[in-house]
């Protein structure tokens, strides 16, 4: 009988231990740390570069006081995480093109002698900036850390405190919300070195272009006037081989 | 081997290369093209005149612009002026602001025509552009845009982020009253830790030799330094920086260069001796702070001789009306003795005013 009593205690010990490893392990699958904060990152930035090398059009219309009030069209050529080419194509802006080399901007403006240099400040002008329209690989430029699991709306979210890790990024920080299911994003909002939260984004839209889920939509608000937003739309987006010679920040000639 | 021979052997391999990529690569929209029409109705109303002259300049210009490009292959661009300027006559002129055809094939890039090339990292002023357009200090964007490039064969070796040029350039076809020379000229330019360098060598037929450097490299959040260093019979210098705080940019820059043809600007006597120019702009792209002004621009500078302390104050104001139309008033109001560069202006002020039309 004590037999059988020392078998069931024994029994009950070892349960009750693979019981709570489980559990622990499970509670550690639900709450991402580091390593895996950098995972849901790349994985969601797939939804914005769904190729190492293609080419997409954005066409940004500003709204202000909810009426909409200019457009811009914009063909961006994007290869890896460290070369961004961004053609300008609307009336107003046509002849001027953007080069992103790692940490480097340039702007070519046809009105001025030279290539400019961007600085980072530079980056954040209007509530779409050149940032938001060349620099969209997020695990490139920041380091993530697992926050909270919230829901947005009825989407059960995941919370990443993204910051910088590299003078070429946008934003100091950025607060990211990944739908669960499947780390698409589904808003995000940008804070500068100050701490002044400067923009908020809304990531409305995705759809499948090439065999490939990518964003189609995206909206960002100004925390600033508070009085204006944009829309981002993506469209066309394919894979295709670019010339390194695309990105070579001496070429100012770019047709 | 031929000098002669050498380059149309080097295009005749360049094309053959370019016609076996093509066979290999898959069809993927074979032409791309891009177009632009640009037309300006500008007055100038000169104050003040020191000449018996007409006190307005009225200048109409009809800027059309067009490329195609044949995968990455081939590319054809030209860009026309038409302009029809009264003063104190009508005078018509068509120029040929770009026309060049070129071939990339691997790693290198052939052109040949009419091309802008902008090797000087300078905003207001430029030694080290040896190809480059004329900068005009006091309308560095050259607003109108009437520059025209130079006429010339260039070879580009392009791996990453360095390149290898090559070019030569014939005076024959410039605009009668151009002091050009057939001019040979090489680059190498580099990006490394940030600086975006080049170094610069050439020769001017019938002139002299010429060498310099050039970089550029942002500092920080808001800075931008740049600089130029030449030496062409002495040492032409510029240092130059950009700031950026809330939206408005300010540049300010240091030249100084001997006074020698290449560089002398008209105001300026033969027996004057070396130069040295101060420039400084404040600008705004657009006024987004206030409500209203967010289709406004405005932007003011100062350019000075300060070895004559003559200077010209610039005012630039302009407005967006829709996606295609813009208008703009430039003022210039130079200041200095009668003798000195920019107080020899025969006007006291030039206020120019003009609508833009873009397509």
């Amino acid at each position: 009988m004590s037999n059988v009593n020392c078998f069931l205690r024994w029994y009950l010990i070892l349960f009750l231990t693979g019981l709570l490893l489980a559990s622990a392990w499970v509670c550690r699958a639900a709450t991402p740390g580091k390593a895996d904060a950098e995972a849901l990152l790349k994985q969601s930035d797939r939804f914005r570069n769904g190729w190492p090398s293609y080419v997409v059009h954005v066409k940004i219309t500003d709204f202000e006081a909810g009426r909409p009030d200019e457009e811009h069209l914009y063909e961006v050529s994007q290869k890896g995480t460290e070369k961004t080419y961004v053609e300008f194509l609307s009336p107003r802006e046509k002849g001027e093109h953007l080069l992103m080399l790692g940490d480097d901007m340039w702007v070519y403006l046809p009105d001025t002698s030279r290539p400019v240099r961007i600085t980072p400040l530079e980056r954040l002008t209007g509530d779409a900036s050149n940032g938001d329209v060349a620099r969209t690989n997020y695990a490139a430029d920041y380091s993530p850390v697992y926050l909270r699991t919230e829901k947005v709306g009825t989407v059960e979210c995941y919370v990443l405190d993204l910051t910088a890790k590299r003078k070429g990024a946008t934003y100091q920080r950025i607060l990211y919300w990944l739908r669960a299911e499947d780390t698409r994003p589904v808003k995000a909002e940008f804070y500068l070195t100050s701490g002044k939260h400067i923009k908020s984004a809304t990531f409305d839209e995705y759809g499948l272009s090439d065999g490939q889920m990518v964003l189609q939509r995206l909206t960002l608000y100004d925390e600033i006037l508070h009085n204006s937003h944009s829309v981002l739309e993506y469209s066309g987006a394919t894979p295709r081989a670019l010339p390194d010679k695309l990105f070579y920040q001496g070429r100012a000639d770019r047709f | 081997m031929h000098r002669r021979f050498l380059i149309p052997i080097l295009l005749l391999m360049a094309s053959v290369w370019a016609v076996a990529q093509d066979a290999a690569e898959s069809e993927e929209g074979r032409f791309q093209t891009r177009y632009s029409v640009e037309a300006i109705d500008d007055a100038t109303f000169y104050g003040n005149l020191s000449a018996p002259l007409p006190t307005v300049l009225n200048q109409v210009l009809l800027e059309p612009a067009f490329g195609v490009r044949e995968r990455n292959r081939w590319n054809f661009t030209s860009s026309l002026i038409g302009l029809t300027a009264t003063y104190s006559d009508t005078s018509t002129q068509l120029r040929v602001r770009e026309t060049y055809g070129g071939l990339s094939a691997g790693d290198f890039d052939f052109t040949v025509g009419r091309k802008m090339v902008l090797w000087g990292t300078g905003y207001a002023f430029s030694a080290a552009g040896v190809l480059d357009p004329p900068r005009m200090p006091t309308n560095p964007t050259d607003r109108l845009n009437v520059n025209e490039g130079r006429d010339m064969i260039k070879a580009d070796w392009i791996h990453g982020t360095q390149a290898i040029s090559a070019a030569w350039s014939t005076a024959a076809l410039a605009p009668a009253g151009t002091s050009l020379h057939d001019t040979t000229a090489f680059r190498y330019n580099v990006l490394v830790r940030g600086f975006d360098t080049s170094l610069i060598a050439g020769h001017d037929r019938g002139g002299d030799s010429f060498g310099g450097l050039t970089f550029t490299r942002v500092v920080g959040q808001a800075w931008e330094v740049h600089g130029e260093a030449v030496w062409r019979e002495q040492a032409a210098v510029l240092l130059g920086a950009k700031y950026t705080v809330s939206g408005t940019t300010f540049i300010g820059e240091f030249y100084t260069a001997p006074n020698i043809p290449c560089y002398r600007d008209p105001g300026v006597s033969a027996t004057a001796g070396r130069q040295h120019y101060g420039f400084f702009s404040a600008g705004k792209a657009r006024l987004r702070e206030r409500a209203g002004w967010k289709e406004w621009g405005v932007s003011g500078s100062i350019v000075a001789n300060l070895d004559d302390q003559s200077y010209t104050g610039v005012f630039d104001a302009s407005r967006w009306f829709g996606n295609h139309f813009s208008s703009y008033v430039h003022l210039e109001v130079p200041r200095g003795s009668t003798t000195s560069e920019y107080g020899s202006a025969p006007y006291s002020t030039a206020t120019s005013v003009g609508i833009r039309f873009q397509l």
